[in-house]
């Protein structure tokens, strides 16, 4: 009865609302955006949910920011547009490049810190459609400045992106804000890999992120 | 009953003026010669030649026609012009690329009525300029003198008819009239209309048949009769027959010049404000929307020219990514525009400031160019429209600024963060297979990756090398042993930075050669006592600049044309953040890269 009256919900596009159960219908795969690590895709059934709101959240050094890079990687690997709204301008393009993402379809706004205008832009690029990623990195924005914004600001985000082929994506230090159909990824503090004994010969070879879905609706 | 042209080549038309018909019967009776004798009735007697023909008078014709065409190296032309075929080869080239181009500006400056008959030939209806210029020789006269002045290479030649005209300026410079009838027959190859699918074989057959008949001149052809011509080569041969009496195939179709799409408004009341503005600019661009949709046209660039009251004006172009003709967008960018950049600093655009200069008068001008054809692929997502990424970068452009929107292009440089800021256009790379940009961003990575993966040690090494090396050298390979650390494991687990554009000052304790703690008197910044450290990573480079390193500010970063010398350590802090930081060698103060996250 439960997956028939989803079924029919999603055939009208009234499905945003819906809570995801064990054994609910999962969204059709191309409704969803791998984020390009596949433990990770897997424990999400497939991606993020596009026309949904997702976030990331963790402590730095815990791979936010490299899942983020895979996720627009994955994305302008499959062809599509992304755009990063970089609120601290902290994005490191040589980085990024390294993991494999095609620059010249990534579009980035470059904010010096201004989180509301940040927002705005946000807004825009999720209004303007067409993105097949979206991302808000609002890692190195103050909690208190976050707590500023009403409530109602991350819902009329949500339904912006609602309905579009566009998935959307928070990148902070703590639990923001998500749509009813998406994800929060959280990382969990992870020593970093290193390589080699003394200063001299050691190698930091990378964060080694270990997210866990929080919440999955 | 003896036929007439109508009658023996129905398909062309009669466009030439009755009088002028007649005036080149006159010239034709008076200067040709009798047919052939013989050809068409052996047993008749050859009449007498005519006296010579007197010249023919252009200045009273009803209809003039100037052809202006370019040169060309001849091989079968008289002997007086293979004199000069040398000189005319050796400029061929220079001329041949603008020569068209060239006399199609020259022809519209002087005749609004041109057409195009040929790659490098021009038809002009001169007949009105007799009153501007003078007489038909004037006019050949102005038309020399603009061609020598552009520098090109073009016969000219007036006539009563546009075929007469062709024919004189194939013949070359100053052609007289008078000796049209001893043009070859094989001239009027290039003015048939024939069908495309006609063999090389049937094109030449009237011309075979007419020279076994030692027919060799438009005279000798002219004065053949029609009835008995058609009766032995057809329609061809009557319709070779009109061209060589210099009767006109078709009539004289002007080119359409090229349509401007321009929208201008007087205000009676002065603008002052944005809002009321984009009213007007919306009932300008309408009509030109409009006006493109029909041409099947966009517009490339929009030229807006507003007159202020105080009798000054601001102009501007905006250059479209891609033709477009939607209003509503235009009018946007417009707006968006303005809003950026307001006619004056003092205008109430946007501001409470009194206005002092308002706005009188709107003009906008629509650049055409060929609407553009948008295929759209069943595998692959759309990509966002040209119009949806000019106006979503225009209104970004407006909130945080034009050079802080874009996507960054890495920089062939071993400086740190080189990078640009581009138009973002991801039109422009959708071309590229999907998959295959992942590929080159893993080959690419593993390069850097092999290069620090070989050897930690060795990349300390150089570190300590470079503190007693040659400047040269310990930039060099400084520069090597910073990329081996940010690519030391390939595209798989490349490092991600989480970059400071402003790398701040932070204090840090220094034991047996390694940091050991850091300190920063910032709110946010990583402190604590440091854990590991790998390093140092030395790397200099734009010494060669007279300017010390000075980190960038906000725009295109072209930090690599500042000198940076430093000795870089990757450092993990006791709560679990890695960083990246480094000592100036200059300053010898340290500083925070980035934070690995």
């Amino acid at each position: 009865m439960r997956a028939a009256l989803e079924s029919l919900l999603r055939a009208k596009k009234l499905d945003v609302t819906l809570t995801a159960t064990p054994g609910a219908l999962a969204p059709p795969p191309d409704r969803l955006a791998p984020t390009g690590s596949p433990e990770l895709d897997a424990a999400l059934g497939g991606g993020l949910r596009r026309g949904h709101l997702s976030e990331i959240t963790g402590v730095p050094s815990s791979g936010r920011s490299t899942l983020a890079v895979d996720a627009i990687a994955a994305a302008t690997d499959r062809g599509e547009a992304a755009a990063l709204v970089d609120t601290c301008d902290t994005f490191d393009p040589a980085s990024a490049a390294d993991r494999g993402v095609t620059l010249s379809r990534l579009l980035w706004v470059r904010e010096s810190g201004d989180a509301p205008r940040a927002l705005k832009a946000f807004s825009l690029i999720l209004q303007a459609g067409g993105f097949g990623l979206v991302l808000l990195d609002l890692a190195d924005v103050s909690p208190v400045a976050l707590r500023r914004f009403p409530w109602t600001t991350w819902m009329r985000i949500a339904r912006i992106v609602e309905g579009s082929d566009t998935a959307a994506l928070l990148v902070g230090g703590e639990r923001i804000a998500r749509s009813a159909g998406g994800v929060t990824i959280a990382l969990e503090p992870t020593p970093g890999a290193w390589q080699g004994t003394t200063h001299r010969a050691r190698v930091f070879t990378g964060v080694v992120p270990a997210p866990r879905v929080v919440t999955r609706a | 009953m003896i036929p007439s042209y109508d009658d023996l080549t129905p398909g062309i038309p009669d466009v030439v003026d009755a009088e002028t018909v007649k005036r080149l019967e006159i010239f034709f009776y008076r200067q040709l010669p009798s047919p052939p004798r013989g050809l068409i009735d052996p047993t008749a007697p050859a009449e007498p030649r005519q006296p010579p023909a007197p010249p023919l008078d252009l200045g009273s014709s009803p209809q003039l026609y100037a052809c202006v065409a370019c040169q060309r190296p001849t091989t079968d032309r008289q002997p007086q012009t293979a004199d000069r075929q040398p000189e005319t080869a050796n400029r061929q080239p220079q001329t041949a690329d603008r020569g068209p181009q060239t006399l199609l500006a020259i022809a519209r400056d002087f005749s609004p009525r041109i057409m195009r008959v040929g790659e490098g030939e021009v038809l002009l209806d001169v007949g009105g300029l007799g009153r501007l210029i003078g007489d038909p020789p004037a006019i050949a006269r102005e038309l020399r003198r603009a061609i020598a002045d552009a520098e090109a290479d073009a016969a000219v030649a007036i006539a009563p008819t546009q075929t007469m005209a062709r024919l004189l300026a194939a013949e070359g410079h100053d052609y007289p009239i008078e000796r049209f009838a001893e043009i070859p027959v094989a001239r009027l190859q290039p003015l048939e209309t024939l069908p495309a699918a006609m063999n090389h074989r049937d094109r030449a057959r009237p011309y075979l048949t007419l020279e076994k008949w030692g027919i060799a001149t438009l005279g000798d052809l002219a004065a053949l009769p029609a009835a008995d011509l058609s009766s032995r080569l057809g329609r061809r041969g009557v319709a070779l027959q009109r061209l060589a009496r210099g009767l006109d195939p078709r009539p004289f179709v002007p080119d359409a010049e090229t349509p401007r799409y321009i929208g201008r408004l007087e205000l009676e009341w002065p603008i002052e404000q944005l809002e009321p503005l984009s009213f007007v600019l919306a009932r300008l661009l309408e009509p030109l929307a409009i006006a493109l949709e029909r041409a099947d046209r966009g517009a490339a660039a929009i030229h807006l020219a507003l007159r202020l009251t105080d009798r000054t004006s601001h102009a501007r172009v905006l250059q479209l990514p891609a033709a477009m003709r939607d209003p509503r967008v235009l009018r946007t960018l417009l707006l968006l525009d303005l809003e950026a950049r307001p006619p004056s600093p003092l205008c109430g655009f946007g501001g409470t400031e009194a206005a002092v200069a308002a706005i009188d008068v709107v003009e906008i001008e629509l650049d055409p160019a060929p609407a553009r054809i948008t295929q759209f692929s069943l595998l692959q997502r759309a990509l966002p429209s040209p119009e949806t990424l000019s106006t979503l970068t225009a209104r970004l452009s407006a909130l945080v600024g034009e050079s802080r929107v874009g996507s960054a292009t890495l920089l062939d440089s071993h400086a740190p963060d080189a990078f640009d800021l581009r138009r973002y256009a991801p039109e422009a790379d959708a071309a590229a297979p999907v998959g295959a940009t992942g590929a080159k961003g893993a080959s690419g990575a593993m390069g850097a990756g092999a290069t620090g993966a070989a050897p930690a040690g060795a990349t300390g090494a150089t570190g300590a090398m470079g503190a007693t090396g040659a400047m040269g050298a310990t930039g060099a390979m400084g520069a090597t042993g910073a990329m081996g650390a940010t690519g030391a494991t390939g595209a798989a687990g490349a490092l991600v930075l989480r970059r400071q554009r402003v790398p701040p000052a932070i204090r840090v304790s220094v034991e047996h050669g390694r940091p050991v703690h850091l300190a920063s008197s910032r709110r946010g910044m990583p402190s604590g006592a440091v854990i590991k450290a790998a390093g140092p990573w030395r790397s200099s480079g734009g010494w060669w600049t007279t300017q010390t390193e000075l980190p960038p500010k906000g725009g295109s970063h072209t930090s690599s044309e500042h000198a940076w010398n430093r000795d870089e350590w990757d450092v993990a802090l006791k709560n679990g953040v890695v960083c990246r930081i480094y000592q100036d060698r200059t300053t010898e103060r340290w500083f925070l890269e980035g934070m690995y996250d």
